[in-house]
């Protein structure tokens, strides 16, 4: 298999319908076949009953139709209901005094009812509740291979494409060492290009696992880690823009690694978008019950038409500088939908594009309490 | 570095192979190599290499097994060689001992920056504890427990303390989460991730002049926290 027949074979995964996406945990509603055994069950017995009715007692007769009962309830509580009533009905027409009445002259056949009733509902439950366990954890083991199916195809597909990758990048570095001028400059241009190459494939790569249905790990994270760690990685990006920070001491209930990417993407596509020297601004804060993460630029703006294309896989804008292949923003969107959140563009006043992106959560944020005294003392 | 430190390369791919051998012999290094797991167990015996380029993912089993007995003679440092979406993997490998990793695609520098610290860390292992540690413009006195940045007194809680000194013990080299946990809170340690996060946060405003922009402290995310010496 190439790398291109396993992303395919990774779509297939998660459109053939093959692994549910939402859990129907309800118990199997029973089938018209179980309420034909039912009621036939009971008429077989009560035909039989009629035959024997001269050699056998009442007793023999009640444990006949609590056999009924208890074939009827293998299909479910409505099946095992319906054979109880059956069977007390016909019990008490064909063999209780008064014959062939609804009344009963002998209270203790009361008695009978009740027992057939509570082994009907009993049976009936306890196949219900075995089926619907059965049924989960068939569809567990489904899910659970279908994952590692997703797991080992983006692995191997990763490791297909990253190492010419990694050694186009590794040896032009290594060439970039002895040499200098034009050379040099031609090297650096391999170099770029393969990382830029290598980002492309890590958003192919996060964007097939986020929408083949792999679920965030979240976790408390500091808003400032998050936004540190994004920013240390764009540094040669950023370098020809004057950078704002407003990041608050607060805690953000997300996925590290696909944050970081979410915000890598943002900031790298506001530095892409406007030209040198143009100021960007990242805030990140609390709301009540969600983390709160803007990137603000002051470039041309968003591109004419609704304001939500951008995030359209493979849309590309038609700024002054190529980007890539257009599916940053749609990176950022799955990410944000994955975390059950979303993504908005914004068109700002007095020029220029914000993103903002919100990350909802309890709004309990854990607390950790440092008792601690401060350990040197000012000497 | 002398001259004549071995560095065994085990990665399948014979073209990464061809650029690691042509990067390291550069510098200097002697370079054996194996493709495979069953010869780099080999080699690992017969040439007793000073550092270790270990690819996880070999076509004859998984490269844990030999960083695993590896790890029982010897402390020759290995580097884990891993691509960027394999977060767990890298964690189990350093878990696992190993002492760093190489993120693909990784340049020359970058190659050369890891094993020059992971080669020092092992030499320093053999050497006694310093009672100053330093990292650039911060100074960690060990016997009086007091830290200074620029040459003024930061105050910090025990716990900030304690990972400061083992970042700087361990200065240049990722340690992981779990590392990091089980050292300063205990091999018991029940703390949850965000525990670890939270106070590093709080040691990072203390000695970062812009703790969003970070020049010390820096996060691997999904693996654990570095500290930069080299910038």
């Amino acid at each position: 298999m190439n790398p291109f027949e396993k992303l395919q074979g990774l779509y297939e995964l998660s459109e053939s319908g093959r692994v549910p996406t939402v859990p129907d945990s309800r118990p199997p509603r029973a089938t018209t076949r179980a309420y034909v055994v039912a009621v036939v069950s009971v008429a077989v017995m009560t035909a039989a009953g009629v035959l024997l009715a001269p050699y056998t007692s009442h007793a023999d007769l009640a444990m006949a139709f609590m056999l009924a009962v208890l074939v009827a309830a293998l299909g479910g509580r409505g099946p095992g209901l319906t054979a109880v009533v059956l069977s007390a009905a016909s019990f008490d027409f064909f063999f209780v005094e008064p014959v062939h009445t609804f009344a009963v002259a002998d209270r203790s056949f009361l008695i009978t009812f009740a027992v057939m009733l509570a082994v009907g509902i009993a049976i009936g439950s306890l196949v219900s509740r075995m089926r619907a366990a059965e049924a989960e954890s068939r569809e567990r083991a489904l899910r659970a291979r279908a994952e590692e199916m997703r797991a080992t195809l983006l692995s191997s597909v990763s490791h297909d494409l990253r190492t010419p990758l990694a050694v186009i990048n590794g040896t032009a570095t290594s060439l970039r060492e002895g040499s200098e001028g034009a050379q040099r400059k031609q090297l650096q241009t391999i170099i770029d290009e393969a990382q830029r190459l290598s980002r492309i494939l890590t958003n192919l790569l996060s964007i097939t696992k986020v929408e083949s249905g792999t679920q965030p790990k979240r976790e408390w994270v500091p808003l400032e880690e998050l936004v540190g760690s994004a920013l240390s990685r764009l540094e040669p990006e950023l370098a020809e823009h004057p950078l704002t920070l407003a990041v608050a001491d607060e805690l953000a209930h997300v996925d590290p690694i696909l944050c970081e990417q979410l915000l890598i993407n943002l900031v790298e596509n506001a530095t892409k978008h406007t030209p040198d020297g143009t100021p960007i601004e990242v805030r990140a804060r609390r709301e009540p019950r969600a983390a709160i993460l803007e990137i603000a630029d002051r470039g041309p703006g968003l591109p004419e038409g609704p304001a939500e294309q951008v995030f359209e896989k493979w849309f590309r804008g038609s700024t002054m500088r190529v980007g890539g292949v257009g599916l940053g923003l749609a990176v950022c969107r799955a990410i944000a939908v994955a975390h059950d959140g979303s993504i908005e563009a914004v068109r700002r006043d007095g020029g220029g594009a914000m993103f903002r992106v919100t990350f909802p959560d309890d709004g309990a944020p854990p607390k950790v309490e440092d008792a601690d005294e401060p350990l040197a003392k000012a000497s | 570095m002398t001259t004549a430190d071995t560095v065994l390369v085990v990665e399948d791919e014979a073209p990464m192979r061809r650029f690691l051998r042509g990067a390291l012999q550069a510098e200097g290094f002697r370079v054996i190599e194996a493709s495979t797991l069953a010869t780099a167990k080999l080699l690992v015996t017969v040439h007793v290499p000073a550092a270790i380029l270990l690819d996880l993912g070999l076509p004859d089993g998984d490269g844990l097994t030999l960083l695993e007995s590896v790890r029982t003679w010897s402390s020759a440092p290995v580097i884990v060689l891993s691509a960027r979406d394999r977060e767990d993997d890298k964690v189990a490998a350093l878990d696992a001992g190993a002492d760093d990793y190489l993120t693909k695609p990784f340049g020359t520098s970058e190659l050369l920056a890891r094993i020059r610290v992971a080669l020092r860390h092992a030499r320093a292992q053999r050497a006694p504890d310093t009672p100053v540690l330093t990292i650039g413009p911060i100074k960690i006195d060990q016997a009086r427990h007091e830290v200074t940045n620029d040459g003024k007194q930061v105050h910090l809680t025990p716990t900030e303390y304690r990972l400061l000194v083992l970042l700087a013990r361990h200065a240049g080299k990722v340690l992981t989460h779990r590392q990091l946990l089980t050292d300063v809170w205990g091999p018991r340690s029940t703390h949850q991730t965000h525990y670890l996060r939270v106070h590093m946060a709080a040691l990072r405003r203390k000695i970062e002049e812009d703790p969003a922009r970070p020049r010390f402290l820096s996060t691997e995310p999904g693996v654990g926290y570095r500290l930069l010496t080299d910038r």
